[in-house]
């Protein structure tokens, strides 16, 4: 008896930090403009358990058949996967500037895909190369790969080398708690093209003269930013209230 | 799987001719800008020269170069996952086609990038060398923990008595199916350069040849090869054609002394002397009247002393006279 309630704490405990993972998965998604209900959003842990977790409260039983029936083999992870359409309003901050060449561009964004691996270990270029062939079939414009532990080198190379899409990779417990919410992590504010225009002209600057943020910023990848873009900080200031500053993405 | 092919070969041959053929059609523009381009750059930048723009392409060039080797040693890795052909296969005398792929596949391999092989095959489950069939070793005690003893050969200790005993992790432990699999694994980590593939030149023989374990073994069995005699040392150097102006080329283009795209040399280097030197002395500012109040800052009059500069009625000076 003993012994069954440590399960039951574990199993518990295992399948809140995986509720937590998911929540942020929603929030980022909706923090880069694609479209999330209110109800994703605030996702309750009991409708969580309820749709993903195994007969025994488990994330995921492969890893205890010792324990449990082998009739109950589920990986509640690969039960999870999300798809999210871009807003209007990230459309339009997605599209460049006509020029001449290009009379109507088109938003370069589209639809985003979300995989949480299931392997537990030893995640390498076998898994990352059935992501990325999931990605391209499906024709998605992006997307986001999660896994428990961190990939191997080769793994990291290989996501980066479909043309045309992004694939993007998070540890689960870098997703545990949404750093944006954090109140030291100041505001971040994607601007359209137009507006870096009006920034860029109002300033008399050219965008190399702009202060720079690394497109491996943790703030930078959980927006999803590219290289290129100009990010507004908003920071709160003891002396002037709000304070702006811009950053370049290099 | 075509492209790939093609830019294995493209990395393989220092032939300019080949070089071209294979690469003609899939060069992007970015790495032979047409003269549009050339000329839409330097009407961007007002104060780039033609010498900037030749600058500025070979850099492009390398890092496009770079990132080519990188995504070949990448290519590489997964197809070195797939070996051993048979999964029958006996470590010790491989077959002579798995031999030769391997070897010929690692010579862009720097060590960081076997032990990314390495790693990439025990994530398979296999034996951490790439010849090798069998599935790497697992140990009881769970995943990523503790250390294991390992003890060799009895008089192996120190001073010849007893045994030694080396505390090794686990992880060290688990990449192989066995001790003989580490050995030959290692043997060929260490033949191979810390170079990097694109800053490699023709003269870094350095892991372009590479011998199994047992290759070097039976090597050193065989007694050295005898000295070669003066005639052949003749017929080798008559071979290699010094004369020859197209031989000369291209061993200069193997040397990396010239490239591709500036058949002459890298850039066109010409040193210019700055005209003014150091004759003038520089001078201490001199007092203007506009700096009595603080003069400008960076160009911008504050406001207040603007007006005043406005109405020059002699009210002006109070301030310095108080």
């Amino acid at each position: 008896m003993d012994g069954e309630s440590a399960y039951s704490m574990e199993a518990e405990r295992e399948m809140t930090r995986l509720w937590r993972t998911f929540r942020t998965v929603y929030e980022l998604l909706a923090d880069r403009g694609y479209e999330v209900s209110d109800h994703e959003l605030a996702l309750p842990l009991d409708e969580f358990r309820a749709k993903y977790a195994d007969p025994l409260g488990y994330p995921e039983s492969s890893k205890r058949v010792h324990i449990a029936n082998k009739l109950f083999r589920n990986n509640s992870r690969t039960k999870m996967k999300i798809q999210a359409r871009p807003t209007e309003t990230m459309k339009m901050k997605y599209t460049p500037l006509p020029s001449k060449a290009n009379p109507n561009p088109q938003p370069d964004c589209g639809t985003i895909y979300v995989d949480f691996c299931p392997d537990a270990s030893g995640v390498g270029t076998k898994q990352i190369r059935a992501f990325n062939h999931l990605v391209d079939e499906n024709n998605f414009h992006t997307g986001i790969f999660i896994t428990q532990t961190p990939i191997s080198p080769s793994a990291v190379r290989l996501l980066s080398t479909l043309p045309g899409r992004i694939c993007e990779h998070f540890q689960e417990q870098d997703l545990l708690v949404n750093i944006t919410r954090h109140e030291l992590v100041p505001k971040h504010v994607l601007l359209s093209p137009e507006e870096k225009g009006k920034l860029l002209e109002r300033y008399r600057l050219k965008e190399s003269q702009l202060p720079r943020i690394q497109i491996s910023d943790s703030v930078a990848r959980y927006l999803g930013l590219r290289r290129g873009q100009v990010v507004k900080i908003i920071r709160k200031s003891e002396t002037a209230g709000r304070y702006a500053s811009y950053r370049w993405v290099i | 799987m075509d492209t790939q092919q093609s830019q294995t070969h493209a990395l393989k041959t220092s032939l300019p001719k080949t070089y071209a053929a294979v690469n003609a059609q899939q060069r992007p523009s970015y790495i032979h800008p047409s003269e549009e381009e050339q000329d839409k750059y330097l009407k961007a930048r007002p104060g780039a020269t033609q010498q900037h723009l030749e600058i500025a392409l070979q850099h492009a060039q390398q890092i496009q170069s770079q990132k080519e080797a990188e995504d070949v040693i990448l290519d590489r890795i997964l197809e070195l996952l797939e070996l051993p052909s048979s999964s029958t296969a006996d470590p010790a005398t491989p077959s002579q086609e798995d031999t030769m792929k391997f070897k010929t596949s690692l010579v862009p391999f720097r060590p960081t990038d076997y032990d990314n092989l390495i790693l990439e095959r025990n994530f398979e489950e296999s034996c951490g060398y790439t010849l090798c069939p069998r599935k790497h070793r697992k140990q009881k005690n769970g995943p990523g923990g503790g250390f294991q003893f390992k003890y060799g050969l009895k008089g192996s200790g120190p001073g010849g008595r007893g045994r030694s005993v080396e505390i090794v992790p686990q992880e060290q432990i688990e990449k192989w199916c066995s001790d003989a699999c580490a050995e030959r694994a290692l043997f060929i980590r260490v033949q191979l350069s810390e170079k990097p593939v694109w800053e490699r030149r023709a003269s870094d023989t350095r892991g372009t040849t590479i011998l199994l374990l047992e290759e070097a073994r039976q090597k050193r069995l065989v007694a050295p090869a005898a000295t070669s005699s003066v005639s052949s040392v003749l017929n080798d150097l008559q071979g290699m054609g010094l004369g020859n102006s197209d031989r000369s080329r291209e061993l200069a283009m193997e040397r990396g002394d010239t490239s591709l795209t500036r058949p002459d040399g890298r850039v066109n280097v010409d040193i210019r002397e700055n005209e003014r030197g150091s004759q003038h002395a520089a001078r201490a500012p001199q007092m203007r009247p506009e700096d009595a109040n603080g003069g400008s800052i960076e160009g911008y009059m504050p406001r207040g002393q603007r007006e005043e500069s406005v109405d020059a009625d002699g009210d002006r000076d109070m301030l310095d006279q108080i």
